[in-house]
């Protein structure tokens, strides 16, 4: 049980900060001037560069950890039973971290950020039926400054949504503690807050498009696209897809799959490792890494179809080869 | 048109007095801003602010910078407001504290739809930042054969594309540094880069200053913890 402890206290310190220095994010931002007030935060108020490179970094290295925590899960089939509850609510976590990644990134109010909003909504917005009254209720119309105090709010109810995961985890998982297991947390708690300074203090922008150091501007678009480092392969498999339904299936066939991969794997918790299913999953993750690259790369004039085939890689994999080389072992 | 000098001017003059005159930085080129240790060089990006306030901001805003903000160069308070004094804003009244740096009065025309940007954070935007900005401001050069040339630009070596609207702004002694500092083309397009490494990062220094500090405490603490865990919690 302590094995799957350890991932939770890292991410339940970094959402512990992200909530404490969102909430100082919060008292000055202003959804109606929103570049404006960032820039004030950053210049005017007492040590509010400081909290925004926390804020930052503390995302990058929570997903940074997500990430890794998931990926190392998948390649010891730590989705099986007796570990598919913790399973279940880490993808659960993802989902929500993502949404309120986006969220938080599009509230920056950059020129990158403006033109992710835009595209985002009015694709929301042209749906028919359900969906599109989905998209109004969410977006609120096209994009504008009353959208941003909207997303505000969904970016702080999501980052306690994330705490709420958490906390459901904390419950089932019912740690014990131990003289021995509190160094160990001290030690983990060390070296993610080395990691940390290193991030916050030397690269407090990483992994952010350069673009979004410049105000939205509704007639200059930017190329390509361009968003934190985190999004960037769900953003290539939405962009692989043909138009809003194209993107939505993919964003959310892309986080269901892992969801479902309990059920993908045929092999039953008996079965012996498989060298032929951690080959394949360690080339699904060089695929998802590809996917990020290419879509920062959109100019490339063959960025296009390589999405398309790294995308269908990434549902081939889960569809098609995780079932197959599982129920061969079955047998 | 570009030695336009304000009475407030002179009160900066008085500050920089007391520095020493400024170290070679040109040859080779460097910033005391750059690498992981870097800090602004104050002295530097004030002799920068002087170029920023007679040359470039005749066509260039820095809205996210007030006069106030000049204090954290080593001015004092007095010397600012005597700066911001010197500002005729655009109804016809003097500049405070409290007002962000003056935008130019000039028709979207101007450049033939080339907007100066705002310089507040360009330093940020630009990829090499310092670098880039220094290598512009001096790759003004005679075009190649074979460019044809766009009405109203002018070649630049460092510029994407090669053909900026802006024209060549600095040439020597276009101001008079009160530090003895020779007012070189080359000079004055370092020392601006600096100022403007400064408005696009102002905690620049003291972040990597507490950075530095955090790294080498996180450190010693992880040995001890890790040292600790094989010990006694094994
Ligand atoms: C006569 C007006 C004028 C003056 C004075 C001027 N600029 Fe410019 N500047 C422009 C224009 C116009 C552009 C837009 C160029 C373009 O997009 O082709 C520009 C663009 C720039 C850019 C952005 C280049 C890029 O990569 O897009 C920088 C940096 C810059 N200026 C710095 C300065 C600095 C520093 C000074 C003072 C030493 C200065 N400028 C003085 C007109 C001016």
């Amino acid at each position: 049980m302590i094995k799957e402890l350890k991932p939770l206290s890292s991410l339940a310190a970094l959402l512990g900060l992200l909530t404490a220095s969102g909430l100082v994010l919060a008292v000055y931002y202003n959804p109606w001037h929103a570049f404006a007030s960032l820039g004030f935060i950053e210049r005017e108020v007492n040590e509010g560069w400081l909290v925004q490179a926390y804020h930052a970094t503390g995302t990058t290295l929570l997903f940074g950890l997500a990430y890794l925590f998931l990926f190392r899960a998948m390649l010891a089939r730590g989705y099986r039973a007796p570990d598919d509850l913790a399973w279940a609510l880490g993808v659960k976590l993802l989902a929500v971290l993502l949404l309120a990644g986006w969220l938080g990134f599009v509230l920056t109010g950059g020129a990158a950020a403006y033109w992710a909003l835009v595209r985002a909504a009015n694709g929301a917005l042209a749906l028919s039926g359900a969906a599109g009254a989905i998209g109004m209720w969410f977006f609120g119309g096209p994009a504008g400054e009353g959208t941003l105090a909207r997303l505000a709010l969904f970016h702080a109810v999501l980052g306690v949504a994330a705490l709420a995961v958490l906390a459901a985890a904390y419950r089932r998982l019912k740690p014990k503690m131990s003289p021995g297991v509190c160094l160990d947390h001290l030690a983990r708690f060390a070296v993610l807050a080395l990691i940390f300074s290193v991030l916050a203090f030397f690269f407090p922008h990483l992994g952010q498009p350069a673009v979004n150091a410049l105000p939205g501007d509704p007639l200059t678009l930017p190329l390509g696209t361009a968003l934190p480092w985190y999004l960037l392969p769900l953003a290539g498999i939405a962009d692989a897809l043909p138009g809003a339904w194209g993107g939505i299936i993919g964003v959310v066939g892309a986080v269901a799959v892992l969801a479902a991969l309990p059920w993908l794997d045929g092999s039953g918790p008996e079965a012996v490792r498989s060298r032929w299913y951690g080959v394949l999953t360690w080339v699904w993750g060089l695929d998802v890494i590809a996917l990020g690259i290419t879509a920062t790369a959109r100019d490339c004039p063959q960025a296009s179809l390589l999405l398309a085939l790294f995308a269908l890689w990434y549902f081939f994999h889960f569809l098609v080869l995780v079932p197959l080389v599982t129920a061969m072992e079955a047998k | 048109m570009m030695r336009r000098f304000f009475a407030p001017l002179l009160a900066l003059g008085l500050v920089l007095a007391g520095n020493a005159q400024a170290q070679d930085t040109l040859s080779p080129l460097h910033f005391q801003s750059d690498g992981p240790l870097g800090g602004i060089d104050k002295a530097a990006a004030q002799r920068g602010f002087l170029v920023y306030q007679t040359v470039c901001a005749a066509c260039h805003a820095a809205s996210a910078l007030h006069y106030r903000d000049l204090e954290a160069l080593g001015l004092t308070s007095d010397q600012a407001a005597g700066v911001a004094a010197g500002v005729k804003l655009a109804d016809g009244s003097a500049a405070t504290l409290d007002s962000p740096f003056k935008a130019p009065a000039m028709p979207a025309s101007a450049f033939g739809g080339a907007v100066p940007p705002d310089l507040s954070s360009i330093a940020a935007q630009r990829p090499g930042g310092a670098q880039y900005i220094y290598a512009l401001l001096t790759g003004y050069t005679t075009a190649p054969d074979g460019v044809t040339m766009l009405p109203g630009h002018f070649y630049n070596k460092a510029f994407p594309g090669g053909q900026v609207a802006m024209p060549p702004v600095l040439r020597d002694n276009a101001v008079t540094y009160a530090d003895g500092t020779p007012a070189t083309q080359s000079q004055e397009a370092a020392d601006v880069a600096e100022f403007l490494t400064w408005a696009a990062d102002p905690n620049l220094g003291t972040r990597h200053q507490i950075g530095l500090r955090a790294v080498i405490f996180f450190t010693l603490l992880s040995i001890v913890a890790i040292a600790a865990r094989r010990g006694g919690g094994g």
